[in-house]
Order: structure tokens, then sequence, then C-alpha cells
């Protein structure tokens, strides 16, 4: 984990979403974000899906305004909903977690 | 045949257009006399029913009555395919049990892959319908229009995969040409969740459908490929629509991973939302000093020599076959584990090398019991010994967490009921109602007496509320790609009951549709549309999402009201204590499920237009699903 500045939030992208951002499919890639006052979930996520398009596309809906189906969002090791919604303010040091969507057995 | 005669044939072989994809016949089996035959369905039953679950509900229901429990003669086993098996869509080898199963004594519905659909359709059969008990242990031989029940008592004790090259020596056919469905020892010995396995990996594992063929003294079905054509109505259609839909595989980006690992990414993703089953549900933390690394879906399959096992038609890097590289094993050929073998024979009973994992999932395969039954079974004795609920003496060895030669010797004692062996035969919730006291409250099922697949539900409530209420012994609902098709939202709040309950009730239906068609449902992450369109070529009728959607639902309320009669109602909609229970830590720490739980049945019942008190789909329910015959039976008017 690099160390992150007091302004900033950092966003991980794990396993197989990671293909979206260039990588192979596993481990994680980290990207540290500047967090200003007022900033939401929406809008860091958006700023990192604005650099990587097959990730822009992978994660927003068709409205471009809610997240799509493919890809779970975590705050803080936490599921968007629990403590956080896409409208809730980040804080400095905040963690949001990229997350495949998984089904079948 | 008389002149009058042969206009009549004639007349009825008019108004019997087959649509295309059918072979047009079911093969009936009644293994108390030996006696088979083959019997037509017709175009408008073909309409209705469709094939897999369609087709096994309504013979369910009209050929079991409830005092025909899962272990009694006149219980009926159907191996049915669908419309689409054997035409060149992705997976199209698909096969669906169904029966009334020995772990609820209840409707099940269970499906597996390989070439079993396929073949069973080129020798001219759109599903088997067994009934009877064999007076000794028997095979059915199907090769084009010979069947044959055969003697099996060299197969006897004969694992599943054992079975099978013996087989393909006995009938001098391998490979693709010939599709072995058996059962393991557990079966033979009424393991109450012993399962049915084909084609070296390809699992029908639900609710003990293998004690039902078991019971029946029937050890395998063999089918030799065989020779009829099986066409589309419109074959340009159908090519357009298999590309549609492996375009769609990959591509789509929740499809895509499948696509190109199968199940694999499913342990990391999981565990990151708390979904990954550790440890009987003791935890939700991947423990410390776990190379989680090795996990990622590139490295489980980069770390085995490995090589594709396809099914039927399919193009999906999905099933493989791969070498144990390392350890006491090495050298041995096994079935690459799905997520579920990761999560059963692994994460569950805290196993977390990966090479132990993929030896123990085939084992247990061959042997021949649920992957997730086991696991739950295991969890459980591992978690109650280190507890002290279970002596060593009980269980006449020292067992601990991720002991993978520990849990091989309690698979042999169970699959031949030796020992303690015998009580786990039974079940987790069986075993665990006898013991009793604190170790019950330790076991994960339903009060139904299933249990659910490999996943922590205490961080999937949908999956959790799905697993309770369904008829079949497993999950009846399932996420599709595009929840937005059946007029879902693409995502939901998943703790929240309300959300998570409409969810469920709202996409029933979709699976029963998927599995009536004999395609895997590995290859229909697409929109129902798509699959719709491929329905629509092959037999020729149009079909739309509309109805694909009422006949699921149709299916659902036959599966439902043949439970019911069963005497398995609202009563049994709960998890157990641990199932239920409040995870302490990880990603869904302090979700509580069960404060939600009663809200989100009655959002549920409410959804799917059920009544709470009795659990019968309601009569207008039953009505505008084209049941007026169901609710007759159900509500006398």
């Amino acid at each position: 984990m690099p160390k992150v500045g007091a302004r900033h939030a950092t966003v991980e992208v794990t396993g197989w979403v990671t293909k979206f951002v260039g990588g192979d499919g596993s481990g994680r890639k980290l990207y540290t974000e500047p967090v200003a006052a007022g900033d939401t979930v929406r809008d860091i996520l958006r700023r990192v899906s604005a650099r990587h398009p097959e990730l822009d596309a992978a994660l927003w809906d068709a409205s471009k305004r809610e997240l799509g189906e493919n890809i779970e969002v975590l705050v803080n090791d936490a599921v968007l909903g629990i403590s956080h919604t896409l409208d809730s303010e980040l804080q400095p040091g905040d963690h949001l977690t990229l997350v495949g969507q998984y089904m079948g057995g | 045949m008389t002149p009058t005669h042969a206009v009549q044939e004639a007349v009825r072989a008019v108004s019997r257009q087959l649509p295309g994809g059918y072979a047009g016949k079911l093969l009936r089996v009644d293994l108390t006399s030996g006696r088979s035959w083959s019997v037509e369905w017709s175009p408008e039953e073909m309409r209705t029913y469709i094939g897999g679950v369609g087709l096994g509900a309504k013979i369910l229901y009209e050929e079991v009555p409830p005092d025909v429990g899962w272990d009694h003669p006149d219980n009926r086993l159907v191996l049915a395919t669908g419309p689409l098996a054997g035409l060149p869509v992705w997976g199209t080898g698909g096969l669906t049990v169904v029966t009334r199963g020995a772990l609820t004594n209840g409707a099940t519905s269970t499906q597996a892959n390989g070439f079993f659909g396929a073949n069973l359709k080129f020798s001219g059969y759109d599903a088997i319908v067994i009934q009877g008990q064999a007076p000794r242990w028997v095979y059915l031989s199907i090769n084009d229009d010979t069947v044959e029940l055969r003697n099996a008592a060299s197969l006897v004790g004969k694992d599943t995969w054992e079975t099978q090259d013996a087989l393909s020596a006995e009938l001098g056919v391998s490979g693709h040409q010939l599709s072995v469905y058996s059962i393991g020892p557990a079966g033979e010995n009424l393991v109450r969740f012993a399962a049915i396995q084909g084609d070296y990996g390809h699992v029908a594992s639900k609710n003990g459908c293998g004690a039902v063929m078991g019971k029946k003294k029937l050890k395998a079905v063999a089918i030799v490929r065989g020779t009829k054509a099986v066409t589309a109505a419109d074959p340009r259609g159908l090519f357009q629509a298999a590309d549609d839909i492996a375009h769609d595989l990959k591509t789509n980006p929740l499809a895509k991973s499948l696509y190109e690992y199968g199940t694999l990414p499913g342990v990391v993703n999981l565990s990151k939302l708390g979904v990954l089953p550790i440890k009987n549900y003791t935890t939700n933390v991947v423990p410390e000093g776990v190379d989680f690394s090795r996990w990622e879906a590139p490295k489980l399959r980069q770390g085995f020599d490995h090589r594709g096992h396809q099914c039927n038609a399919c193009g999906m890097h999905h099933c493989h076959i791969q070498v144990i590289p390392s350890g006491p094993h090495k050298g041995e050929r096994v079935d690459e584990p799905e997520y579920e073998g990761w999560s059963g024979a692994g994460w569950t009973i805290g196993l977390t090398d990966p090479v132990a994992v993929s030896w123990l999932n085939t084992r247990i395969d061959r042997a021949c019991v649920d992957v997730n039954e086991f696991g739950w079974v295991v969890g459980w004795v591992m978690e109650c010994v280190e507890k002290g609920y279970i002596t060593k003496e009980q269980l006449g060895f020292e067992l601990k967490w991720g002991d993978a030669d520990g849990a091989y010797r309690l698979l042999r004692m169970i699959t031949h009921r030796q020992g303690f062996g015998d009580l786990l035969a039974e079940g987790v919730k069986r075993a665990a109602e006898k013991l009793g006291g604190p170790a019950r409250e330790c076991a994960v099922y339903t009060l139904k007496g299933a249990t659910p697949r490999g996943h922590d539900h205490r961080g999937r409530w949908d999956e959790m509320l799905d697993t309770c209420t369904a008829s079949t012994g497993t999950l009846e609902t399932g996420n599709p790609v595009f929840p937005q098709e059946m007029g879902q939202p693409a995502r939901i709040n998943i703790f929240d009951g309300d959300q998570v309950a409409k969810l469920v009730a709202g996409l029933l239906g979709r699976r029963h549709f998927e599995d009536s068609l004999g395609i895997c449902i590995f290859t229909t992450r697409t929109t129902i549309q798509n699959i719709c369109q491929a329905l629509s070529a092959a037999a020729g009728w149009p079909y739309a999402l509309e109805e694909a959607v009422r006949f699921g639902r149709r299916t659902a309320a036959i599966l439902r009201a043949f439970n019911l009669r069963c005497g398995i109602g609202p009563d049994f909609e709960y998890p157990s204590p641990r199932y239920g229970s409040t995870p302490i830590d990880g990603p869904a720490k302090d979700q509580a499920v069960m404060k939600q739980w009663e809200r989100m049945r009655e959002l549920w019942y409410e959804g799917v237009g059920y009544d709470p008190k009795t659990g019968k789909p309601l009569p207008e329910t039953l009505t505008q699903l084209g049941l007026d015959w169901l609710r007759r039976d159900l509500w006398g008017k």
C-alpha cells in the first residue's frame, strides 16, 4: 500500500477488474486520488474511470450516473450501502475497492 | 393397417408437426419389470413444458403422489434435456435431473453438462423417465434404437470415473462418442447427499439424486452418441443466435471472466465481499499466513498442467482437466474444481492449499457426493471437534481444520457408512439434530434439509432467501446478467431486506427457463432475449421474454405445489441458527439478516403472488400462469 497523503484516498482495483485497467486479471492496482472538500464516492470513481475507458464501460450503467451490475464497490472494506452510498462524502485516507461481481457455481 | 387406420395415422402425423430441436419422444424405463418403451409427446406439451425442469416438474407432479417418498420404487427419476441440446449453441450437452430427493424428501432440479443431453437427443429421445426398482444392480445402455438394462454387478463398488472407464471398455466406445452418468459408492450406500456424475467431472449434485438412483439399483446410464439428426426450424437464425450469445460471453464484462476462466475468479471476488464461506461460517476473514495470490484465477489455472475439457459445442475456457503438480498425489489427473469445489472441498473446511483442494474435490466427485453438502458436513465436524462437541473417540481419529487427509478419511467413512460416517451420511441437518445441543447450533442448513451452495449467504441475503424459499433443494432464481430485463434494478443495497426480497421475487423463473433448454447456465450469461432468439430459431416458435418468464414462474408454481403436497410448506423456509447468524468479522460484519427475515418473506410472497399462510400460489396467480388445473387441485375451485 503506497503512503497516502493527508488529502488523498486510494482506489484499489482487484482481481478480475484489473483487466479493465491494463492488468492480467489478478493481483491489484492502486490509484491515489486527491480528495477535495465535498468530493463523493461517485466523484472519485468518475475520475478514475475517466482515465480507463474499459473500466468506465464496465463500471457505470447506460445512464452513466449509476453503477452497473458488473462491479461491486467497497468503501473501507464495507459494501456500498453499509456506511456509504455513491453520494456520501469521502474523507482523506478513505479506501475504495473495486471487485468483480461474481455469479455461478 | 386398414385404409381407415392409414388415414388416421396420416392425419395424426400432420397434426403432430414436430418443432425443431426436438426428438419428439420420451424413453420410459421400468426397472422393476425390466421393460422400456418410448412415448411421443405433443407439440403443445413441448411449448408448455419445453424440457428439462419444466417437463420434469410436470411428470413429478402427475406421477409421484405424496405417499411415494424419495426411496419408494414409484418415485420417478427424470433425466431430461431440452430443445437446444445437440444444436450448435455453446454448452448444449445439458442434462437436468428431476426427482423427489433424499435430503428434503421434496422436489429436486439439478443440472450437469458434458455430452449427455446431445447424445440422448441424437439417440432419438428428449428425456428418460425411470421408475421402479431393479431386482439386482443394472445399468441402462442406449445405442440408437437399442435400449437395454444390463447387468452391473461388475461395476458395484467402482467410483464414477472407474465406472466410465469400465463401460467404455465394455461397449468399445470412448471419448465424446460415449456419455456415462453414474453413481459412486455413496449412491450405492444411499448416502443422502449422493450425486450423479458424468463425463469425468460434471455433477448433478443436489438433494441426494444419487441416492434415488442407488435405491433403484441403477448404477449408470451409458449413451452412445446416436446417429439421428437434430434439426433447427431456422438453421440460419440459430447460427445468428449462437453467434450473438458467443459474442456476449466474450465481451460482456460480467460474462467475460466466465468465458476466460470459468468460475475460478469466485474465490478472490467473494472473499472481498464477505461471501466466501470460511471454516463453516466461523469467520469471514482469510486466515493469516494464507498466500492468497495463489487463489487468483490465472494462478489457479497456471499452477497446474491443464487442458480443455469442453462440453458439447462449447467455446468457453471453463471446464478443464488438470494434473496434480506436487505432493503425495503428484501426477494424478483430476477435474479442475469449479468455484463450488474450491469452496466446499477447501475454504469451508479450512483447507487453503489449492493443490490439496483440487485433489480432494475430484475424490468427492468420484465417490460421489455433493461437494457443497460435504463441505458443510465436514466443516461442522471440524468445528465441533475443536469445541469438544464431538470427541476423538466418537470420530475414531484426530481431526483439525484444513486436514485434507482427515477430510478424505471422513469421505470414505461417509461413502461406506462406516462408524461415525453413518450419521454424517444422513446430511448435516439430520446429523446435527440427532447430536443436538451446542453441536446443532454450529450446523449450516435450511429447515427443509437442504444446504446453501458454497457461499456465505450472510453477505448475500438474496441467495439465502432464494435457498430457503426454493422448492428444489438449492437456488431457484440466480441473478441474470441483466436484471433490468426482468424489470429489476441493475443493483440493489444488498443489506436492505426490502430491496432483496423484491429482487428475488422479481427474478423468479429465469433459472427454470434456462434449466429447461438443455444448455449450460454459464453459456446463458447473456440477455434472455438472446436465449429466446435461439429457442425461436430452434423450435420455430416466436418465443419472447414474456413467455420465458411466464414459463419459469409456471414451473416454479408446479414444483411448489408438489412440495406442499409432500408437507413442505412455509414453516420450513428458515435458515438454521448458524446459517442465519450475524457475521462477527469481515466485510459483512454485524449485518443481521434475521432482523429482517420475516419482512423479507412477507415481501417475497407478495412479489411472487403466493399465500404466505399456506404457501400456495394464489388462485389468481395460477390463472395468470395458465394453471387452472393446478388451481383446482390446490384451491378446489
